[in-house]
């Protein structure tokens, strides 16, 4: 049943505009268009399991959906700006790997991804697309919290790993039962709050949100 | 039962907020303890005598497990909040803590008991939201203080934790995937009751797949190596009390949800693929521990890296497995519990008095703080395994298991490590607990509350190094059954 709701054209499309999204925020070295790409793809994301609701009938698919809208695309990017204009950040982003090879690194990421669900091949009556985009988007989230110097960037990989599996459980199995839904959405809400007071601590801390600072404990 | 257990410590930190006065808070704080301890025994009583409660349509669930990790949790957190007092007292008598962060404090507090007491009673893989809770509140615990290093060491701890339960996430999801295929898509696919009595239909390349990640995401949770790079800093730059619930019982939590897949994971993979990957992680927590050990400068990271040391010998146990190796383990989670807390307790003392956390500039510990220093030595002895103290019977047990069991190799490597971090760990304890004491220290001890509170550890760490109680023993054969 999921092969058809996942084989559909449009379905592609969303989860192909989702890299995409991804890929936004890997080209780009100010903080405001990184934080609208990830708005982008929690909106699309929210698109996914809207489609996702509508096909299999579920009505708490559709809870979930409007969370991801409300929470993902709409307070968290908010969070995000509070943050960058309450601490007078300068907009680089600051970069360890430059942009360049940023995307080529994003691009190879995909292609691991692919190969590596379909040589797991434990999913025959699903579409593998959608979760080989769920795994690139986990491992690419994962290569911006390393390859980017700034506090708020790590923060954004985080997120951006979270979307990924959100990708990837709504794929598997219609998403999570609504309870346990809901805890994932309160711990990524709060997370985000916290992590924003921490930016905020940091930055009054160290007068910077550079995470170079944050190397002196060892041993 | 489980309702009033979790409403206490959530009660308690609102009415901290209430609070007008030191005084004030410092009893709310104590009353709310105590009423936690108290409901948990409680509970404790009541599973013993039922052995399964389940409430709030089947999301609350309590067996003889989790009420192990509820007595862990309560006993420990009774014997912090009695410390903070002590602790906390001392510091906003010197100026390094105000009444407004004070209430802060006690009001985090409690809500962290609340997340710990939840990774215990959820009936669920739900499991993963309390784990991600108990990060998030103990990051903000760790930046009470604004020093440059807390808050490094609180970041650090949130984004690796963080990054490591979105693992475990991704595990869950997987065991998700594998319920749902057997048990159809319902609420009920993700309950304990319901996956243990199926978990031997899963499709085992999937659970495979779900164990590496969560061994490798509540593994850095529980501080396994190569994942356990936060745990130091975190450990050692919290404010005392909570490094020892850190230690003491939040590893304990990151390690039952480890357990709990390990248990599902099992019946559908076989035993050796699970049992193997935790005696690696297991032996490779050990042998990072021996130089930071053998090398270290600062008292409270030794600590930490003691923590990283007990946390492998619990994975091991559980991998060594047998009812042996497995009955180890779960004793050993509880007596690493209270040794840690103690341990951390004394360090404490020894903090405020000395204002320094260098090895080098402590000794005479013994001279100077008598009852501290004389608790601080029994308890490096005993978390070293030294007889006749509690954790020497779990690890020899553990080790007997891996022998029983025919893990020879690693039994042998396992003693070895231990013999090593032994001579280690006890060589700095004797050095800053023996000869004169610095000058510029008066004798006297920091508080009665301080003392009180390890007064109570010890007798857990030396009655049960002599005497196992019957019903205690029943309740981890209980715990035995249900793992294996």
């Amino acid at each position: 049943m999921s092969e058809i709701i996942f084989g559909s054209n449009i379905m592609q499309l969303l989860i192909s505009l989702i890299l995409v999204s991804t890929f936004m925020i890997l080209g780009s070295t100010r903080l405001y268009s990184c934080v609208r790409a990830f708005g982008i793809q929690s909106l699309l994301l929210a698109c996914v399991a809207g489609i996702v609701a509508y096909s299999t009938g579920k009505s708490d698919i559709y809870i979930v959906s409007a969370l991801t809208l409300v929470i993902k695309a709409l307070v968290i990017p908010y969070i995000f700006i509070y943050i960058i204009r309450e601490i007078k950040v300068k907009r680089e982003i600051g970069l360890y790997v430059g942009i360049s090879p940023s995307l080529i690194i994003g691009g190879i990421l995909v292609v691991i991804s692919y190969y590596l669900i379909r040589s797991i091949n434990l999913i025959t009556e699903l579409s593998s697309f959608a979760l080989s985009a769920s795994m690139s988007l986990v491992s690419i989230g994962l290569f911006i919290m390393i390859s980017r110097k700034k506090a708020i960037m790590q923060m954004l990989g985080i997120l951006i790993m979270e979307n990924g599996l959100f990708l990837g459980a709504i794929s598997l199995t219609y998403g999570m039962p609504l309870l346990v839904e809901l805890g994932i959405f309160f711990d990524v809400l709060i997370g985000a709050l916290i992590m924003g007071i921490l930016i905020f601590r940091i930055n009054r801390t160290f007068e910077s949100i550079d995470t170079d600072m944050l190397k002196t404990l060892i041993g | 039962m489980i309702e009033y257990l979790l409403l206490a410590p959530v009660i308690t930190c609102i009415l901290c907020f209430f609070a007008k006065s030191r005084k004030q808070v410092e009893m709310v704080s104590l009353t709310g303890s105590i009423a936690t301890l108290l409901l948990g025994l409680v509970l404790v009583a009541e599973v013993y005598k039922n052995n399964i409660i389940i409430s709030w349509t089947n999301a609350l669930f309590a067996d003889t497990f989790s009420a192990f990790i509820v007595l862990i949790v309560s006993i420990v957190g009774f014997v912090a909040s009695l410390y903070s007092v002590g602790y906390m007292g001392h510091e906003m008598e010197h100026g390094a803590m105000d009444f407004r962060r004070l209430r802060i404090y006690y009001g985090l507090f409690h809500i962290f008991m609340f997340t710990m007491l939840l990774v215990g009673v959820t009936n669920n893989l739900g499991l993963w939201i309390a784990i991600e809770m108990t990060t998030l509140v103990s990051a903000l615990l760790m930046i009470l203080y604004s020093k440059k290093s807390s808050v490094e060491a609180a970041w650090k701890y949130m984004i690796i934790c963080t990054v490591g339960i979105t693992f475990a996430l991704f595990g869950t999801i997987l065991t998700y995937f594998a319920a749902v295929r057997i048990l159809g898509e319902s609420g009920d696919a993700l309950n304990w009751t319901s996956l243990v009595s199926v978990a031997d239909q899963f499709d085992p390349t999937i659970m495979k797949l779900a164990f590496i990640f969560i061994l490798i995401g509540y593994g850095t949770k529980a501080g396994l190596a190569p994942m356990h790079t936060w745990l130091p800093d975190a450990h050692s730059e919290a404010p005392t009390p909570v490094s020892a619930l850190l230690s003491g019982v939040l590893l304990n939590c990151a390690m039952y949800g480890i357990i709990r897949f390990y248990t599902i994971a099992t019946k559908s993979t076989g035993t050796a693929f699970t049992s193997n990957l935790l005696i690696i992680f297991g032996l490779l927590s050990l042998g990072i521990a021996v130089p930071f050990i053998l090398l270290q400068e600062d008292y409270k990271r030794l600590l930490a890296y003691s923590s990283v040391e007990h946390m492998g010998i619990i994975a091991i146990g559980i991998g060594f497995g047998g009812v042996f190796g497995i009955f180890g383990a779960i004793l050993h989670m509880f007596n690493h519990a209270m040794t840690k807390s103690l341990m951390f307790f004394g360090a404490g003392n020894v903090l405020l008095k000395h204002d320094t956390k260098e090895i080098f500039n402590v000794s005479g510990l013994v001279k100077s703080m008598p009852y501290t220093g004389a608790m601080f030595v029994i308890g490096g002895l005993a978390i070293t395994g030294s007889p006749p103290f509690s954790i020497f019977i779990s690890e020899f047990t553990i080790l007997a298991a891996g022998f029983s069991q025919g893990h020879i190799i690693a039994a042998v490597l396992f003693l070895i490590f231990i013999i090593m971090i032994f001579a280690g760990f006890f060589n700095n304890v004797s050095r800053m607990a023996f000869g004169m004491p610095k000058p510029g220290i008066e004798k006297g001890e920091v508080s009665r509350w301080t003392l009180s509170a390890m007064a109570v550890l010890i007798v857990f760490v030396i009655v049960l190094g002599v005497y196992i109680p019957p019903s205690f023993y029943e309740m981890i054969m209980k715990v035995v059954e249900i793992v294996r």
